[in-house]
């Protein structure tokens, strides 16, 4: 066995010091060595403000952000997901995502992505925990389950609700990416085997944003990371801690097929006259009046489409339990526990018919045996209990 | 067995995975188990839900092969309840798929594999003229390659490293014996590595035209919901179709000018993977891109079903899904449990019940001898198979089909290769990068064929006349296929009343990432790693190269 | 014959034993105000609900020259602000009205309640006329305050945290839309006022009969009473709810 390289230690390389301390260099360093001149820099700055929702009073302060303050630590763990976060994430054009890894944040573990594996990637976690408490932003995508002991995700030999204790306890700020890490997500979906939790749910000692989405649309995850880079605080949650910056309005209230909506034009089954005219979605399931997202205002994939652009309803897919509120081309919700199909409709007409029918049946044998006679006198039975009007 | 090395968590890939190697005392490995080490119960949770919401859950099985497991279960569904697509449904479905595998596989070869044959610290050594002399002579007709983009490569990556915050690239195994590329390849892989980040964004482009969105697009039972209107500007219309068409020529390009020649080039200086890492030597397909709505006309199939055995590439054999004896799941390696006197199931009588019985966390290590892995052991005619690229480079070459044959031929002879060469790690990587380029020519066909049929007024996507659950039989059951980025993939669904009574997924990761079984046979990512000499047990480089080359989702495996 | 509307007396008794009606004065002007409020705001809220639900008729043309969705919002808004008031003034005259604007309140805790309760729910089934009521009888009180009183309030503040989303800042939002994660979300709740809507109309069928039947069979003058205000009642009827206390 060749001896020397035994003892190469990836973190002993030369010139390749794991961790220093937080003083490397600015983004705005970062892009002026890029070839960026200081023009391009302030453009930058004001899409970066842009996107995260700002209006262009804060440029300056972004502006300020970006010359003073290095690449902010991000540890990215994955829980039960499917991944999509990371893959949504890599589609960022504003900013560009080798420009979000390279000059933004120094993502510092990110399972999906990073190049060292088993022990030597295990090493980064405990040294950022250890060499900055309190500096690093812990993202979080995917959930934990905590069914039989937390088994049902493993990593490192140890239970990723372990790992994400852990590394929650000293982060500044904990990111949950995505509806996985905000509200369960499909494997969070009934009966939900693992008793997948949504990381809110774990961590009580700091604030937790969630990034709602199946997957989030890209601008609003680096929307989010520049924001926290730039005011180093989160930004203003609604009641699901969610970003109103981005969660604050309905689909439906700038979905494009509203004049649709209002007038009553609708898509009355799959591919009719309607769709290929763009009728409103309602009918078929569109969860837009009732979902919070950005999608309508700024669609997917650099304003390719959305999915009522498309042709399909949202599914809701940034609201919590949104997979129980199938199914998703039904107006609406079949309640899983109770499962009969569209369920309000169907309990609400039997209930009310069982009571026209008794009504009906009550009037019909009253008339059959005569009981009613309102022309006769009605006998007076007795003379106990008159009182008088107060 | 001196040595047991553990990688955990095995990272660039998708999803929990954990190898453990027993190596000889020459650090040879000579044993080793791939465990999946997750579990969300998909198929669990998919019971009783309503047929046509089922590609939904099942798209969420993976987001790094999004689309993929929607189209499988709109398939199924369709396959159960004997529905057929309109033939503007299916061109739009295989365009979304051919568009994953460019850009599943293009995305897996820059930023989840490369970095195992590229070392980036040496990349800091190249020269910018010498970098972009070697781009223009690996590929010529690609740029960005001058001097000045390479010299810009260069500093931001010196900034970057200065920086001492090395975000992904830290604590990796840079200086590496086993690294071999010159610095300016280095230099100019690591630039391709950003570009590539560029453009698989541009490629899924394509699912937000028709599905609305990538990741998770959206799909239909009967067809696609994306309605074809060339008179309106609220449906698709020429403004979509130009875009798909300008997307579908551009990345071709990319994938002829870039993405191959940087295969080749990386592969000319690692000869000795070619004979490591072959593993099984067993091959499975389902086949795949149907000429028609009908995905079960056979015949019609762009990439052939079949199967191979022991290597042997002079008989194609026969496979069918749907017979009950062919493929059988068991469990007796993985953590979970069958009803008893039961070893295997079919799918459509499949049980996904977890069971734990490893050991409590925190472990230090598994034992093979138990079950050890969320990874269930699919067998096809009881065979352990590799599943994916390779896989279905060997059937379609094997199956004497032209176009393997060329881009075979061609690879092989600018490598000086004969085929036993792709029984290999190197095999698998390039297999990926060949089938790249015959998806992205079929692209273009596809999409002619869509313009085609609208030309033709075809321009129905959606067959709604059995949307209606009452037109179901009271009893029906189904198997939907793909040919998944990463092999052969599987749904077999069982629909009673309206409702869903089994569902059950066999998926490539599955396949691949299995366990190994009662007989004793190993897993594809197992057997693979079997006679790798090991530099250094501490770095597990050589590891992670072979099954990266498998490019394993752990999330599809499991589910 | 003239109807007096004093009570009875033992006097009027001996005078005329044939003497068949008195009538009371029941349903304060507040009463019969909201009363009928209520009940056309409820129509109007169930069929603009129904059609917000299920929009089953569309019209034709382009989008811009057709407002029906829209216009059934509006009125299912409207009526429902007026419901709310109604609601509101409604449950202030509980407080500030005569005895039997209180009549109606389940009185659970006492026995006399339970006793009418059974009492009038046999007298129906047995199509029997008993005794009347110049107020409520227990049966119809309890029905009015699930029905109207607890469904309406469902639907009120439901259907004011649903309103709530259209201004995501507005006051509104603040009073109302902490409801909408509470009760699961604006998709559930949704579901749920759409469910209650239909109990409410279930409360509606039955009401309106048994309306119709107990006026006809106990000859009580139930049905003008809500706009004249006055019942009829005749010597032997306990003219007063005893349970009330
Ligand atoms: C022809 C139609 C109606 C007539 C004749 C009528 C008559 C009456 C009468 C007589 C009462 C008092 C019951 C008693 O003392 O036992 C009453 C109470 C009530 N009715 Fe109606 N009703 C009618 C329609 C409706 C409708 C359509 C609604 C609602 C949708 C409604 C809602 C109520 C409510 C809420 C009360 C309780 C009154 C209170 O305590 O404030 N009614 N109605
Ligand atoms: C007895 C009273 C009420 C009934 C029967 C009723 C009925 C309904 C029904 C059936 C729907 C359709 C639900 C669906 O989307 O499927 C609805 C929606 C709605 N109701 Fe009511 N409602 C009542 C009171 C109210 C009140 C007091 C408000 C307050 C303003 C209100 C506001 C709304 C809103 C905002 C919607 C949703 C409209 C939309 O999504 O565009 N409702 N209501
Ligand atoms: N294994 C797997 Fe997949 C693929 N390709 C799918 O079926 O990645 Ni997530
Ligand atoms: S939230 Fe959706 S997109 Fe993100 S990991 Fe979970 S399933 Fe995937
Ligand atoms: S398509 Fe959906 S979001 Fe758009 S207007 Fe219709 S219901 Fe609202
Ligand atoms: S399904 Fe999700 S992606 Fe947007 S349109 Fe609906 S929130
Ligand atoms: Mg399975």
């Amino acid at each position: 066995m060749p001896s020397e390289s035994m003892n190469i230690r990836a973190s002993t390389l030369a010139g390749w010091p794991m961790t220093k301390s937080l003083s490397g260099p600015t983004t705005y360093e970062v892009l002026r060595d890029h070839g960026v001149d200081r023009r391009t820099f302030l453009k930058f700055a004001t899409g970066i403000t842009a996107t995260m929702g700002l209006e262009a009073t804060f440029v300056p302060q972004v502006v300020h952000a970006l010359e003073s303050k290095p690449r902010i630590p991000v540890l990215w763990m994955e829980g039960l997901s499917c991944t999509c976060c990371t893959e949504s994430f890599i589609r960022s054009s504003h900013p560009l995502v080798g420009d979000v890894i390279l000059n933004m944040l120094s993502l510092d573990y990110h399972p999906t992505i990073q190049v060292a594996a088993g022990f030597q990637a295990e090493e980064i976690v405990d040294k950022l925990i250890h060499d900055k408490p309190g500096q690093y932003v812990l993202a979080v995508e995917g959930n934990a389950p905590l069914a039989d002991g937390g088994v049902y995700c493993l990593e490192g030999g140890r239970t990723f609700e372990d790992r994400l204790r852990e590394a929650a306890s000293k982060a500044r700020f904990v990111v949950a990416w995505g509806n996985c890490a905000s509200a369960g997500c499909v494997q969070a979906a009934a009966p939900n085997p693992t008793q997948a939790t949504p990381i809110g749910k774990m961590i009580s000692d700091k604030p937790v944003i969630n990034v709602s989405g199946c997957p989030p649309i890209p601008i609003v995850m680096t929307g989010i990371l520049t924001y926290i880079l730039t005011f180093d605080r989160l930004p203003e949650l609604d009641r699901l801690g969610r970003p109103k910056m981005f969660y604050q309005h309905r689909i439906h209230d700038k979905c494009y097929r509203r004049a649709f909506f209002d007038a009553g034009q609708y898509v009355q089954s799959w591919d009719d006259e309607g769709a290929r005219l763009g009728h409103c979605l309602y009918k078929m399931g569109c969860r837009g009046p009732t979902t919070y997202n950005y999608c309508s205002t700024f669609k997917w994939n650099d304003g390719v489409s959305w999915p009522v652009g498309s042709g399909h309803g949202c599914l809701g897919c940034s609201e919590p339990g949104f997979w129980d509120d199938g199914p998703f081309f039904q107006r609406l919700a079949n309640i899983p526990q109770i499962n009969i199909d569209s369920w309000p409709e169907t309990v609400g007409k039997v209930v009310a018919g069982a009571a026209a029918i008794g009504a009906g049946a009550h009037a019909v044998s009253a008339i059959a045996k005569n009981a009613v006679k309102p022309t006769e006198k009605v006998p007076v039975e007795s003379s106990s209990g008159v009182k008088g009007e107060e | 067995m001196s040595t047991r090395v553990v990688v955990d968590p095995v990272t660039r890939i998708e999803g929990h995975l954990r190898i453990e190697a027993m190596l000889d005392d020459r650090g040879v490995i000579r044993d080793a188990m791939s465990s999946g080490t997750m579990w969300r119960g998909i198929e669990v949770i998919l019971q009783g839900r309503d047929p046509r919401d089922a590609w939904a859950f099942c798209e969420r099985i993976c987001g790094v092969c999004t689309t993929i497991h929607a189209l499988c279960s709109v398939r199924a569904v369709e396959n159960a309840l004997g529905i057929d697509i309109p033939p503007a449904a299916s061109s739009i479905r295989n365009i979304m798929y051919l568009a994953q595998q460019v850009q599943d596989h293009l995305t897996h070869f820059y930023q989840l594999q490369a970095l195992d044959w590229v070392d980036v610290v040496s990349a800091l050594k190249a020269d910018p003229a010498a970098t972009s002399a070697l781009a223009q002579k690996v590929s010529p007709g690609w740029y960005p390659n001058d001097t000045g983009y390479f010299k810009d490569v260069a500093v931001t990556l010196k900034r970057f490293v200065d920086s001492g915050q090395l975000g992904i690239f830290a604590n990796a195994y840079w200086g590496h014996p086993a690294y071999k590329l010159p610095p300016e390849a280095n230099l100019m892989a690591v630039a391709h590595y950003l570009e590539a980040l560029k453009v698989q964004k541009e490629i899924v482009k394509i699912h937000a035209v028709f599905g609305g969105k990538n990741p998770h697009p959206n799909y239909l039972v009967g067809g696609m919901p994306c309605s074809i209107n060339m008179n309106g500007d609220n449906a698709i219309g020429m403004e979509q179709l130009n875009l798909v068409g300008q997307i579908i020529r551009t990345h071709r390009n990319m994938v002829e000018k870039m993405y191959y020649p940087d295969v080749m080039a990386v592969a000319s200086f690692y000869p000795e993977w070619t004979k490591l890492g072959g593993g099984l030597g067993n091959y499975l397909c389902f086949g795949e891109v149907p000429a028609h709505g009908n995905i079960n006309d056979l015949k019609s199939l762009r990439m052939p079903r079949g199967a191979i055995l022991g290597k042997d590439l002079s008989r194609v054999l026969d496979v069918d899904p749907t017979d009950p004896t062919q493929v059988l799941e068991a469990v007796d390696h993985s953590w979970y449990e069958y009803p008893a006197g039961t070893t295997t199931l079919n799918p459509w009588d499949g049980v996904s019940k977890p069971r734990y019985t490893g050991p409590k966390p925190p472990f230090k290590n598994l034992d093979e001898k138990k079950p050890y892995s969320f990874v269930k052991g699919p067998r096809w005619k009881g065979n352990a198979m590799e599943v994916g690229p390779l896989a279905r480079m060997l059937v379609g070459y094997a199956s004497g089909r032209s176009e393997y044959k060329d881009v075979v031929g061609e690879a092989l002879g600018a490598l000086k290769l004969g085929p036993e060469a792709l029984f290999s790690t190197l095999g698998r990587t390039a297999a990926r990068v060949l089938e790249t380029r015959l998806c992205a020519a079929w692209l273009e066909e596809e999409f002619n064929g869509l313009l085609a049929h609208v030309k033709a007024g075809q321009t129905a996507t959606a067959n709604t006349t059995k949307w209606n659950p009452n037109t179901w039989p009271a009893e029906a059951k189904g198997f939907g296929f793909v040919e998944a980025p990463r092999g052969a993939l599987g749904h077999w669904i069982r629909i009673k009343d309206g409702k869903i009574a089994n569902y059950q997924a066999v998926v490539p990761t599955t396949w691949n990432g299995s366990p190994r079984d009662e007989k004793g046979q190993l897993g594809a990512f197992e057997s693979s790693l079997l006679g790798t000499p090991m530099a250094n047990p501490k770095l597990p480089l050589e590891i992670l190269r072979t099954i990266h080359s498998f490019d394993p989702c752990l999330a599809c495996a499991t589910h | 014959m003239a109807i007096e509307t004093r009570p009875f007396t033992t006097e009027d008794f001996a005078r005329n034993p044939d003497d068949y009606y008195r009538a009371g004065y029941v349903w304060q002007v507040p009463v019969r105000v909201t009363h009928w409020v209520t009940a056309l705001s409820i129509t109007a809220l169930f069929l603009t609900g129904l059609y917000i639900a299920n929009p089953v008729f569309s019209p034709e043309g382009e989008a811009w020259k057709n407002f029906t969705m829209g216009w059934m919002r509006k009125i299912h808004f409207a009526a429902g602000f007026i419901f709310a008031v109604s609601w509101l003034t409604r449950a202030y005259w509980f407080f500030a009205g005569n005895n039997y604007a209180r009549s109606g309140f389940p009185m659970f805790w006492r026995a006399g309640w339970w006793r009418d309760l059974w009492h009038q729910l046999w007298e129906y089934l047995k199509l029997k006329r008993g005794p009347i009521h110049l107020g409520h009888n227990a049966l119809g009180g309890l029905s009015y305050t699930l029905g109207v009183v607890v469904l309406g309030a469902f639907q009120i503040l439901t259907g004011l945290a649903l309103f709530s989303q259209d201004a995501p800042t507005g006051p509104m939002n603040r009073l109302f839309g902490w409801l909408l994660p509470f009760l699961g979300g604006p998709f559930r709740v949704t579901s749920y006022h759409l469910l209650a809507a239909w109990f409410v109309f279930t409360f509606v069928i039955l009401h309106v009969y048994i309306v119709i039947y107990d006026s006809t069979q106990y000859r009580n003058g139930l049905i003008s009473g809500m706009i004249t205000g006055r019942k009829f009642y005749q010597r032997g009827d306990k003219v007063q709810d005893t349970w009330l206390g």
